[in-house]
C-alpha cells in the first residue's frame, strides 16, 4: 500500500473515531433553533444556555462534585492501600504468603457485575447505601488486587541491597517504605491514580444500586436519570455528556504515555 | 520506640498494619460477596425478608429451562463474538497501519484511543442519539444513497445487538489497538527486511511476518476482549435495558432485573454464578497465556 494512501485511511477513521464527540460538542453549542441544520453543521452562533441549564437546574453541579469527591477518594486511598499491602508482600517474610496471594489473584477473575446483589446486601449491612463510603469501599475492594500487584511488579525492581542498607542504618519498615521503596515506584503511583480515578469516574452500575437519594448522585447516574425524564432534551442530554467527559478526556490527555500503559498492564479488569 | 525492631512482635505488628487496610476491605467487599453469592442461589431469598430457605438446585433447575436465561445467555455471546471480530480483527489492522505510518502518528493514535476513556453511561447518550430513526446514522446512510439501510437501530429486533456491540466496540477498541501496538514494537525489524527483500509486498509481509509475531498477543487480546464483553453491563442498561422485548438482554441485564429489581435474590444470583464462572474460566485462561509469554 503505498504510504501516502496508508495515511490516508488512517486518517479517515481518526476522523470516524472521534466524530461522535466533536458532533455531540456542536450540539451542545447550539442554539435550538438551530437544531434543524445536519448534526455534523457547526453550530453558527455559540450559546451556553444549555451548560447553565444543565448544571444549575439539572443538578449537575451537585453530580459533578459527588463524583469528584469519590473518585478522588478512591484514588488516594489505592495508592495507600495497594502499596502498603505489596510492600508487605515483596519485602516481608510471612506464612501464608502464597495463600494471600492466590487470593489477590482471585480478585482478578471476580466480575463486578457478578457479584453485585451480595455487595449491595453487605454495604446496607453497613448502613452505607446512600452514603459515598460505601461506593468507595466497593470499588476499592474490586479493584485492589490489580493494583497490588502492579506495585509488587516495581518493588520487585528495588535493588536487595538499597533495602537492607536503609535497615541497618536503623530505619523502620514504615520509613523504608516511605523514602526508599515509594520513590522509586512513582510511575506505579500515577497509574494507579489515573486508572482508579478513571475507573471511579465512570462507573455506573455499583452507583446505580448504591445512591439512591438525588443528592448523592454521581454524573453517571444523574445523566442516566436525565435521559430517562428528558428523552428529547438532546441539547441537555449533550451538555450533560460533555461535562462528564471532559475531566477524563483532559487527564488522558496530558497523561497519554501513561494511561496507555496503565491500561495495558491493568487490562484484566 | 518500646519494641525492638528486630523482635518477633515488631515484625508481626509491621505486617498486621501494612496488610490490614487492603486485605479488609478486599475481603469484606470483594471475597465476601463472592462466596455469598454461591450460597444465595441456594436459597429463595427476597433480599429483604430476615427468612430465607435452602431450595438446593431448584434455581439451577429453573436456569436450566428458563427461555429467557437462554435467550440473553445466547446474546451475551453474540454480541461478545461481534466485538471481538471488530476489536481483534479491525484493532490489529488498525495498530499494524499505525506502526507503518511516519507523520502525525501521535495524533491519528490519540484519536483513536481517546474514546476509551469516555464513560459506558455517556458513550449510551451518544449513540442513542447517534441511532434515532432521524439520527445522523441515518441521515448519512441517507446521504450516500444507502437510504435503505436505515433502519431504527435501537428498536429493531434484528439489529439492536449489533449497533449496541459497535457502541461498545468504538468504545474499546483503542485498548486492543494499544496492546497490539505494544506487540508490534516487539517484532524483529530484520523480518520485514528480508521479506522485502524476498520481494514480499505489503500485504504478504503482514500475511507472513507480522501476523505469526503477534499470535501470542492476539490470543491476549481475543481473551480479554472476551471477559471484557462478558461483564458488560453499562452501556446496555443506560441505552435498551435489554429490549426491545429481550432482544439486546444479556446475562448482567437479565440478573439486575431479576435480582435487583423483583428482588428474587436466590434466582439473580444463580444467574450471577453463571456469569462468574464463564468469567473466571476465561480469565485463567488468560493468565496462563500472559505467564507463558512472560517466561
Amino acid at each position: 500500500m503505498g504510504r501516502w494512501l496508508l495515511l490516508f485511511v488512517l486518517g479517515v477513521i481518526a476522523i470516524l473515531m472521534v466524530s461522535p464527540l466533536i458532533l455531540t460538542v456542536f450540539t451542545s453549542f447550539k442554539p435550538t433553533t438551530e437544531l434543524v441544520n445536519p448534526p455534523w453543521a457547526p453550530p453558527v452562533s455559540l450559546t451556553f444556555e444549555h451548560y447553565v441549564r444543565v448544571w444549575t437546574e439539572a443538578g449537575f453541579s451537585r453530580y459533578f462534585f459527588n463524583t469528584l469527591v469519590i473518585s478522588t477518594v478512591d484514588a488516594v486511598v489505592m495508592i495507600v492501600i495497594a502499596s502498603l499491602a505489596a510492600y508487605a508482600m515483596v519485602f516481608m517474610e510471612f506464612r501464608g504468603k502464597l495463600v494471600l496471594r492466590v487470593l489477590f489473584l482471585i480478585g482478578l477473575m471476580i466480575p463486578v457485575t457478578a457479584i453485585v446483589l451480595p455487595l449491595f446486601q453487605i454495604v446496607r449491612g453497613f448502613g452505607l447505601v446512600n452514603a459515598h463510603l460505601g461506593v468507595i469501599f466497593a470499588d476499592l475492594a474490586l479493584a485492589v488486587s490489580i493494583f497490588v500487584f502492579m506495585f509488587s511488579s516495581y518493588f520487585v525492581g528495588v535493588p536487595k541491597e538499597l533495602h537492607d542498607a536503609a535497615r541497618i542504618d536503623g530505619a523502620t519498615e514504615f520509613q523504608i517504605y516511605r523514602r526508599v521503596v515509594m520513590p522509586i515506584a512513582t510511575p506505579a503511583v500515577v497509574t494507579t491514580a489515573l486508572l482508579e480515578f478513571l475507573w471511579s469516574w465512570n462507573d455506573l452500575l455499583l452507583r446505580l444500586l448504591l445512591l439512591t437519594r438525588d443528592e448523592m448522585r454521581t454524573l453517571s447516574v444523574g445523566l442516566l436519570n436525565f435521559q430517562g425524564t428528558m428523552t428529547r432534551d438532546v441539547t441537555g442530554l449533550s451538555s450533560g455528556t460533555v461535562i462528564m467527559a471532559i475531566p477524563v478526556v483532559a487527564l488522558f490527555l496530558f497523561f497519554q504515555r501513561h494511561f496507555v500503559r496503565g491500561m495495558t498492564a491493568g487490562a484484566v479488569k | 520506640m518500646f519494641l525492638d525492631p528486630e523482635s518477633r512482635w515488631a515484625q508481626r505488628l509491621n505486617l498486621f498494619l501494612f496488610l490490614l487496610p487492603a486485605l479488609t476491605i478486599y475481603i469484606v467487599f470483594a471475597i465476601y460477596p463472592t462466596i455469598s453469592v454461591v450460597e444465595y442461589s441456594f436459597t429463595d431469598w427476597d433480599g429483604i425478608s430476615p427468612e430465607r430457605s435452602f431450595v438446593g438446585l431448584a434455581n439451577y433447575e429453573r436456569l436450566f429451562t428458563d427461555k429467557i436465561f437462554w435467550a440473553a445467555f445466547r446474546n451475551t455471546f453474540v454480541w461478545s463474538a461481534v466485538i471481538i471480530v471488530i476489536n481483534v480483527g479491525l484493532g490489529l489492522v488498525i495498530a499494524a497501519m499505525l506502526a507503518r505510518v511516519w507523520k502525525a502518528r501521535l495524533l491519528m493514535q490519540t484519536c483513536i484511543v481517546l474514546p476509551v476513556v469516555i464513560s459506558p453511561m455517556a458513550v449510551a447518550t451518544i449513540w442513542r442519539w447517534m441511532y434515532q430513526p432521524t439520527g445522523v446514522i441515518n441521515q448519512v446512510l441517507e446521504g450516500v444513497g444507502l437510504g435503505g439501510l436505515a433502519t431504527p437501530w435501537l428498536g429493531s429486533p434484528d439489529a439492536v445487538l449489533y449497533a449496541l456491540a459497535v457502541a461498545h466496540s468504538w468504545s474499546t477498541i483503542g485498548l486492543s489497538v494499544v496492546i497490539f501496538l505494544a506487540g508490534l514494537q516487539a517484532v524483529d525489524e530484520n523480518l520485514y527486511e528480508a521479506a522485502h527483500v524476498d520481494g514480499a509486498n505489503a500485504f504478504q509481509a503482514f500475511r507472513h511476518v507480522t501476523l505469526p509475531a503477534l499470535r501470542p498477543v492476539t490470543a491476549v487480546v481475543f481473551i480479554l476482549t472476551l471477559t471484557q464483553s462478558f461483564k458488560v453491563f453499562d452501556i446496555v442498561w443506560a441505552t435498551t435495558q435489554g429490549g426491545p422485548v429481550r432482544f439486546s438482554e444479556i446475562l448482567s441485564t437479565y440478573m439486575y432485573k431479576r435480582g435487583a429489581l423483583e428482588n428474587q435474590y436466590g434466582y439473580g444470583s444463580a444467574i450471577g454464578v453463571a456469569l462468574l464462572v464463564i468469567v473466571s474460566l476465561a480469565t485463567v485462561i488468560y493468565m496462563q497465556i500472559q505467564s507463558k509469554e512472560d517466561r
